[in-house]
């Protein structure tokens, strides 16, 4: 790549890529970011790292997760498949499945019936299913930290709510009583805090936080009401690029998420690329939606390359899934998308 | 280094095989000279691994009549690719443990919900006609029904001047194992596409607030 001195300039790094895309400054080709797993059954095999073994074990847990850099073309490589790491430290109890399929919290069980019911564990950070998270991250820092981003993530007191309440509980609480709900939130934000700095000191270069105030049960005026200053906060108290998870259709609150002063919202296929542009106007990132469930698993190549381009099309700054892809996803489909990356720049280099 | 091997497209995924170590067994289709290959592939560099794929694709030759090339690349010889019956082959191979004789399908089936046996004749040119041991409107939907299962398992048509009984293949050869194979299932293709729906719905994550 020459400047305009005519001087060959050194390609950006993956690092470099995805933390100026983060910091919303220019890149020499847009990042393929994956905030949240790339993990498949095949990669499995390929590394024998396979779940669930490699949700509980640092070492297959990185190894795992690598293979979206070395295999897969990423910028990025994020070792937290799951969104049941801090739940398990917290008490709740783990169906863990097989090899093809999530471990999920068993939230019929829930742990916590009342606000005064609330604690972080001491051992919290040291249980072996957080303490796993953080040597991960050790690891891939080590090895690959010169070369890509390595995203970690902490899951947001909304998320932590349903898990440890119970779905059902945790939103009527939010109907019935607002003054504890904000208080239960209070309470298990530390949860996120804490091993969001934990996963910093281990060497993440950037953190997804989702916090499930998804579109099809929370409303946007929710988002407002329940979450922002918090995520405001958590922008304060997190030193490090946060990008906020939320499933969903969630133009209703792009507004009031572009307000938190997040590094990047990593958005669902049920938002237009363009629409939601022109909501954040620039004052967070953008990054997903690429669809998982039809695209990403089920389409071709070409379908993948399209839902690429659009997103380039609509100057969203960093491109990937829109979530955790299916664990039976076509290695072809994933790395579809750094080609359809660097055929769009190519046809965009004058 | 392991590394991403570039075999096609893939087309059916056996997510873990109970038989061998929960490997992954894969089924790749590529174009080579005018002519549909399929490929069995895992992943897994377990010791035996590959005679697992072998032992998937010495079941997927006797089970639906095809050809074998060498490493897991099999084809029908007809040269057409056959998909959906392909798959059906495939996964219907994954379930063999090692070690297990494998027999053609014969060309006729109990009907659970007629009583009746159900056979498939061979007419040439691709073309196979369903016949029952009984007699009266009840046969005649079951084997119509089943001709329709064919149909829509192994990708065939309906003859053109049939009652509903006779199906052909588009290719115009004769496939009597496949036929065999997919004659099994024919009998009730609703369990079938319920199966897939469960398996498809597998590994794909979803929010906290759906998972109640």
């Amino acid at each position: 790549m020459d400047n305009q001195n005519g001087e060959t300039k050194k390609p950006m790094t993956g690092r470099e890529r995805v933390l100026a895309a983060l910091r919303n400054e220019p890149t020499d080709r847009t990042p393929v970011c994956n905030p949240t797993s790339v993990a498949t059954v095949e990669l499995m095999d390929l590394v024998d790292a396979p779940f669930p073994e490699a949700n509980r074990e640092p070492e297959l847990m990185a190894r795992l997760a690598a293979t979206g850099y070395t295999e897969l073309g990423f910028d990025t490589i994020m070792p937290v498949f799951t969104i049941i790491q801090e739940s398990s430290a917290l008490g709740c109890k783990i169906q863990w499945e097989q090899k093809d399929n999530w471990p999920t919290v068993k939230m019929r069980e829930p742990i916590w019936e009342n606000v005064d019911d609330i604690s972080i564990p001491n051992d919290f950070l040291t249980h072996p299913d957080t303490q796993c998270v953080l040597e991960a991250i050790k690891i891939l820092k080590k090895e690959y930290g010169d070369e890509v981003a390595v995203i970690g993530k902490t899951m947001g007191p909304w998320s932590l709510g349903y898990h440890c309440f119970g779905v059902e509980p945790f939103l009527l609480l939010s109907l019935d009583d607002p003054g504890k709900t904000k208080l239960a939130l209070d309470r298990m934000k530390e949860a996120t805090v804490q091993f969001g700095i934990a996963q910093i000191e281990a060497g993440a270069d950037a953190l997804t936080l989702p916090d499930h105030a998804t579109g099809d049960l929370v409303s946007g005026e929710y988002y407002q009401r329940y979450l922002r200053d918090l995520h405001i906060e958590f922008v304060d108290r997190i030193p490090i690029p946060l990008i906020l998870h939320i499933c969903g259709r969630t133009v209703d609150r792009m507004e009031f998420i572009a307000q938190t002063g997040m590094a990047a919202f990593h958005y669902d296929s049920k938002n237009e690329p363009k629409e939601s542009m022109e909501i954040v106007e620039k004052r967070i990132a953008l990054v997903g939606n690429i669809n998982n469930p039809e695209t990403l698993f089920a389409k071709e190549p070409e379908d993948v390359r399209a839902e690429v381009v659009k997103n380039l099309d609509a100057g969203v700054p960093l491109i990937g899934p829109e979530c955790a892809i299916p664990l039976q996803t076509t290695i072809e489909n994933l790395q579809e998308i750094p080609k359809a990356v660097q055929a769009w720049h190519r046809g965009h280099t004058h | 280094m392991p590394s991403i091997v570039n075999i096609g497209r893939r087309i059916e995924l056996v997510p873990i095989d109970t038989h061998f170590h929960d490997i992954t067994i894969a089924l790749y289709q590529e174009e080579l000279d005018a002519c549909t290959i399929f490929r069995i592939h895992t992943y897994s560099r377990k010791d035996g691994a590959s005679g697992r794929i072998q032992q998937v694709a010495n079941s997927m030759h006797t089970l639906g009549g095809m050809s074998e090339l060498s490493n897991g690349k099999i084809f029908f010889p007809c040269g057409d690719n056959h998909e959906a019956a392909c798959r059906r082959v495939f996964l219907e191979a994954c379930k063999i443990p090692p070690n297990t004789p494998v027999e053609p399908r014969p060309l006729n089936t109990l009907d659970k919900k007629s009583k009746l046996t159900m056979t498939v004749d061979s007419l040439g040119s691709g073309s196979y006609r369903v016949t029952s041991d009984g007699e009266g409107r009840g046969a005649e939907r079951r084997v119509s029904a089943i001709a329709g299962g064919l149909m829509k398992l192994g990708e065939m048509h309906a003859g053109l001047e049939s009652d509903g009984d006779t199906v052909f293949f588009p290719c115009g050869q004769s496939h009597d194992a496949l036929v065999g194979l997919l004659l099994v299932r024919a009998p009730n293709v609703r369990v079938i596409m319920r199966e897939e729906e469960t398996t498809a719905s597998r590994g794909v994550l979803s929010a906290p607030s759906q998972q109640i």
